[in-house]
């Protein structure tokens, strides 16, 4: 297919200076541009703050770049770093023809296929050859130029990971459909995202070199200039004629930049501070601190060496997305301060316990864990202490551990699915739902790849015509082996059930407030929106659904606020609710990954068809192992014995009896006691249960 | 064309002023983007957007083109730039503006387009196949039950609806096309949120409810029946009122642009949507857009502190933050006290 070499660029918007505010995130785009080294910019904010706009502009500024001339993979010598094909055309010191080119943004959008991202074979050019020539993809597109990925924490995993290893080497490796290819991609990499639809994989998180956290402007003024430029976007951008040019004066200016020793000092200092995990921020703090040197030069633009004043500036744009704890920022004047040979002691009073401190926070704070940590080693080797050297006073310390565990709750989604285990061996791609991602060659095809068949299938066709020749010698000859399976992906979100135990006992009130806030927790961690939880509650004559599956913590919070609890325990009602609700999903989704959470006692005393409680109720058990809900069963009574002692004992309720360990017997389900109800004692049987597969 | 030859006049719509409001704003200024319509079902949600379409004028596109290109936009698509380059002389046709439903079961490829498999096929030619998005350029692109919609269509339709753009890499195809689309959604809350980020998409968002007065409900049967019982008489008996409504909003459309937004009104809004601290911009610009379209639409050469009260509930009820522990706060009332003050 031979694109028209007229207008390519599928977007206009406003120009780089036209949006109005946002100068952390233009300073973040503007070092990136100066230094593609530094590693592209990550933009993470709340909806409508002109992220993908801002991100959008950029191109528009950036200055040309001098590539080979008919090169596919827009190789720049300069960037010492040639193709295969331009490697064969300078050999013999051939000198290759440059031209001046403008720099611009491939954008990868979320429906990308692999083969569109990476290339793959060059259909037509095999149908009327017989021969493999390799088509290039977004990769080689982007060689040289902005890629652009908005949402990019929805981008489906397997992308993210042949973008990551592009990104890592600089280089794309193609090994597939017959071809064999590499080409030089080093690109800019830009990502917008919105937290609030689910986190960034730590991985990739690390790739991004710089990251803004951007809000909307609060300011009423600079929201009525917002209105008033929105107006004027009918016109042409202004202003990107001039931002173009410093950008190249900044990019000539970039290696004359001295970096002093007591920069890369400081830096390092900062990291170790604000326990980051491995090397790159240091880098990256170095290089954008160089960057931000060369595009505002000294006086008559002379090259002036980067300073601690530039650094400030940048290291939050380095930090905020590898700190480990979570935290106010505390801007990092003290140890700038300190660097500089002014070795102030900090308001406490104190000559500051070497590199551990804050500056500011340490008074009063050299108690067991604080003196423990005033010399930590490398940032890498800090990331293996779980509290980290933390001097700060003992109640902030505690609670920051505690937001530091429950940062860590990690729940294992459809990774789970790749290993395929038991009754979740089903895999995504034979329902044919799910986005289409790759394919691949098996036995009996059900979803077919038509591109990818075609793809298989071309390279034969001039001998196959030639063997047996068709009607019109044109329509394309498929054998077996040519047909290729689509491989899909679909987010697969765990459903959690909470059933929960609202009668009147001592501890009923904990229970609620526990299971409330473990479920918020839950929600919040959810690693991308896949999960849900609901919460079904059982108390008087009747169960009730006090929060219908959701994957929104607002719903939540608002429907859980008030919980309700007194009168006996209507178990079976519970169970059966439980029960209903889950299979209504199922009737929806298939795919729906149920778990069902029990927090009880477990002694029903209300019959719901007339027989004896405690029997309904494990034959309500009973139909849930039928219906292969896997259950966790947390026994909330505080007199049980041990389960294993009541194992095939007569069902009589005696008081020996342990009727939850019977229940979750019964349901098939794991079996925990808890004597006190916490949130993090409801989340870890959970997340455990969750983790192993379920 | 696949709409129903018999549509259910805009005018014949008994209450839901609100809802029939939000549509009308949208059909004076597309740029609005679109309208979500939250309520049970039954509620006449369907009906209205249908009806709706009948009611715009009829937009210019170039003959033949796949994406119904705007004549007079600089930004074509593709194949007419090409068409352009080859030398062809580009004609304008008139054309009604219609719905294009999306299915909540729609697969990708039917969504974003795909392969040409016949072309693909029978000569081995690399084609592209437009899908929903390719159709619904610049006509309302309608989703039914919006939140039951599988997360990644919804993805593709964010891509596409946040710059008007379907930009395509997939299956070995490798282009782009304009799609430009007034986004109208229902959903029923009951069966789950929406995404934030989809949800700020839609400019604006009504609540509806079946309607509790006696008589209203009355009529509406009496309505339907006699549409159901004989579609064209009962459309005639409404030609003069539809025909109204016509007139009314392309005047409104020629007004629009002449419409003012003074500058103590744009800090209302700004005042306005701090107060509720609301996510982003988006809500501003939409501010601004639909209390001047509410200008048109009633004749005025300017908007006032009065067509943003108006407007507010529509532009700002789903773009409030609940905070934890708190009923979320009640747009009418906070818009009355801050614009109040105004």
């Amino acid at each position: 297919m031979s694109l028209p070499k007229v207008d390519l660029a599928p977007r206009r918007g406003p120009g780089f200076l036209q949006v109005v505010g946002q100068d952390r995130m233009k300073l973040a785009l503007l070092l990136a541009a100066v230094d593609p080294l530094i590693g592209g910019v990550l933009i993470r904010g709340e909806r409508g703050t002109a992220k993908s706009t801002l991100a959008r502009a950029l191109a528009a500024v950036l200055p040309p770049r001098e590539v080979v001339v008919g090169c596919r993979f827009h190789c720049r010598p300069s960037a010492g770093d040639l193709c295969d094909e331009c490697r064969k055309r300078s050999e013999g010191g051939r000198q290759l023809p440059l031209e001046m080119v403008p720099t611009g943004m491939v954008e990868l959008p979320l429906g990308a296929t692999e083969d569109r991202v990476v290339g793959s074979i060059d259909l037509e050019f095999a149908l009327s050859s017989g021969e493999v020539k390799f088509q290039p993809g977004v990769l080689a597109e982007a060689n040289g130029q902005v890629l652009y990925v908005d949402e990019v924490n929805l981008l489906d995993h397997h992308l993210v990971d042949v973008l990551l290893d592009a990104a890592a080497s600089g280089r794309n490796f193609v090994e597939r459909e017959g071809v064999s290819a590499s080409h030089p991609s080093h690109f800019i990499l830009i990502g917008t995202m919105n937290p609030e639809e689910g986190e960034l994989r730590p991985q990739l998180l690390d790739r991004f070199g710089l990251c803004v956290d951007v809000v909307g402007l609060r300011d009423p003024e600079q929201r009525v200039r917002v209105m008033e430029s929105d107006l004027d976007l009918a016109g042409p951008a202004s202003g990107d004629e001039g931002l173009r040019f410093r950008l190249a004066e900044a990019r000539r200016r970039l290696p004359e930049v001295e970096l002093p020793r007591n920069l890369i000092r400081a830096a390092a200092r900062m990291a170790v501070d604000q326990q980051v995990v491995g090397h790159r921020a240091d880098l990256v703090m170095v290089r954008a601190s160089r960057a931000l040197a060369a595009l505002r030069p000294g006086p008559s633009g002379a090259v002036r060496p980067a300073g601690l004043q530039d650094l400030m500036e940048v290291s939050e744009l380095a930090l905020v997305h590898r700190r480990r704890v979570a935290g106010s920022w505390v801007p990092p004047v003290a140890e700038g301060a300190r660097d500089q040979g002014a070795d102030a002691p900090g308001p406490g009073g104190e000559p500051g316990p070497s590199e551990g401190g804050e500056g500011g926070e340490e008074g009063g704070g050299e108690t067991g864990e604080g003196s423990q940590s005033s010399s930590p080693g490398p940032a890498g080797e800090a990331a293996s202490g779980r509290a980290g050297p933390m001097p700060a006073p003992p109640a902030a310390s505690v609670e920051l551990e505690e937001r530091y565990e429950a940062g860590r709750l990690q729940l294992p989604h459809e990774r789970r699915r790749r290993r395929g285990s038991g009754r979740r061996s089903r895999t995504t791609s034979q329902d044919r739902r799910g986005r289409y991602v790759s394919s691949r060659w098996q036995e009996k095809t059900t979803d077919l790849a038509l591109d990818a068949t075609l793809r298989a299938a071309a390279p034969h066709q001039v001998e196959r015509r030639s063997a047996a020749p068709t009607a019109d010698g044109k329509a394309i000859q498929l054998e077996r082996q040519d047909l290729r399976q689509k491989v899909r992906q679909r987010r697969i979100g765990n459903l959690i059930v909470f059933l929960v135990d609202a009668s009147a006992s001592m501890d009923a009130e904990q229970r609620m407030d526990a299971t409330r806030s473990a479920i918020l927790a839950l929600l919040r961690e959810a690693y991308v929106r896949r999960d849900r939880v609901a919460m079904v509650s059982f108390a008087g004559r009747s169960a009730r659904v006090v929060l219908r599956p959701t994957s929104s913590v607002d719903l939540a919070e608002r429907q859980l606020s008030r919980l309700a609890v007194g009168g006996t325990t209507p178990l079976t009602h519970g169970l059966v609710a439980a029960l209903d609700l889950i299979q209504a999903e199922r009737r929806r989704d298939q795919e729906v990954l149920p778990l069902l959470v029990l927090i009880s006692d477990g002694r029903g005393n209300i019959s719901l068809r007339g027989d004896e409680p405690l029997r309904e109720a494990q034959a309500a058990a009973a139909e849930i192992q039928r219906a292969r809900i896997h259950t966790v069963v947390i026994d909330t009574s505080r007199d049980h014995p041990p389960p294993n002692q009541t194992a095939g004992s007569p069902l009589l309720a005696g008081y020996h009896f342990n009727a939850c360990a019977d229940l979750s017997r019964r349901l098939g389900g794991e079996y925990f006691a808890l004597f006190d109800v916490t949130e993090q004692g409801i989340l870890r049987p959970v997340a455990e249960a969750l983790r192993r597969g379920a | 064309m696949s709409e129903p030859r018999s549509v259910y006049p805009f005018t014949a719509l008994v209450g839901q002023t609100r809802m029939r409001l939000a549509l009308e704003l949208n059909a004076v200024n597309p740029s609005i983007g679109g309208v979500l319509i939250r309520g049970q079902k039954g509620t006449a949600k369907s009906t209205a957007v249908r009806a709706l379409a009948r009611l715009l004028p009829e937009i210019q596109v170039i003959r033949g083109c796949r994406y119904g290109c705007d004549p007079l936009s600089e930004r074509l698509c593709l194949e007419c730039q090409q068409r352009r380059a080859d030398g062809e002389e580009l004609v304008a046709e008139p054309r009604r503006m219609r719905v294009v439903e999306l299915p909540i079961n729609a697969s990708e490829d039917r969504v974003v387009g795909s392969i040409d498999l016949e072309a693909a096929i029978q000569s081995g030619q690399r084609r592209f196949q437009p899908g929903v998005l390719a159709e619904a350029n610049r006509q309302i692109l309608y989703v039914d039950e919006v939140n039951l919609l599988d997360d990644h269509i919804v993805d593709v339709l964010l891509d596409a609806a946040a710059m008007g753009v379907n930009v395509v890499e997939r299956e070995g195809i490798s282009v782009w096309h304009p799609a430009r689309f007034i986004l109208v959604g229902t959903m029923n809350p009951e069966e789950g949120d929406l995404r934030p980020q989809l949800l700020d998409r839609f400019g604006l968002c009504v609540d509806v409810e079946g309607i509790s007065d006696l008589s209203e409900r009355v009529e509406i049967v009496l309505r339907r029946e006699a549409f159901e019982e004989d579609p064209e008489g009962f459309q005639a008996s409404w030609a003069d009122a539809e025909e109204r409504l016509r007139v009314q909003i392309a005047e409104a459309m020629a007004l629009l642009p002449q419409v003012e937004v003074g500058r103590p009104v744009l800090e209302a809004i700004a005042r306005l949507s701090i107060a509720l601290d609301v996510d982003g911009h988006r809500a501003d610009l939409v501010g601004r857009k639909a209390a001047q379209a509410l200008a048109a639409l009633r004749g005025g050469r300017s908007a006032g502190i009065a067509e943003v009260a108006e407007v507010a509930p529509m532009v700002l009820s789903h773009r409030v933050r609940s905070h934890p522990g708190q009923r979320p706060p009640d747009v009418s009332e906070v818009a009355s006290r801050v614009l109040g003050e105004a």
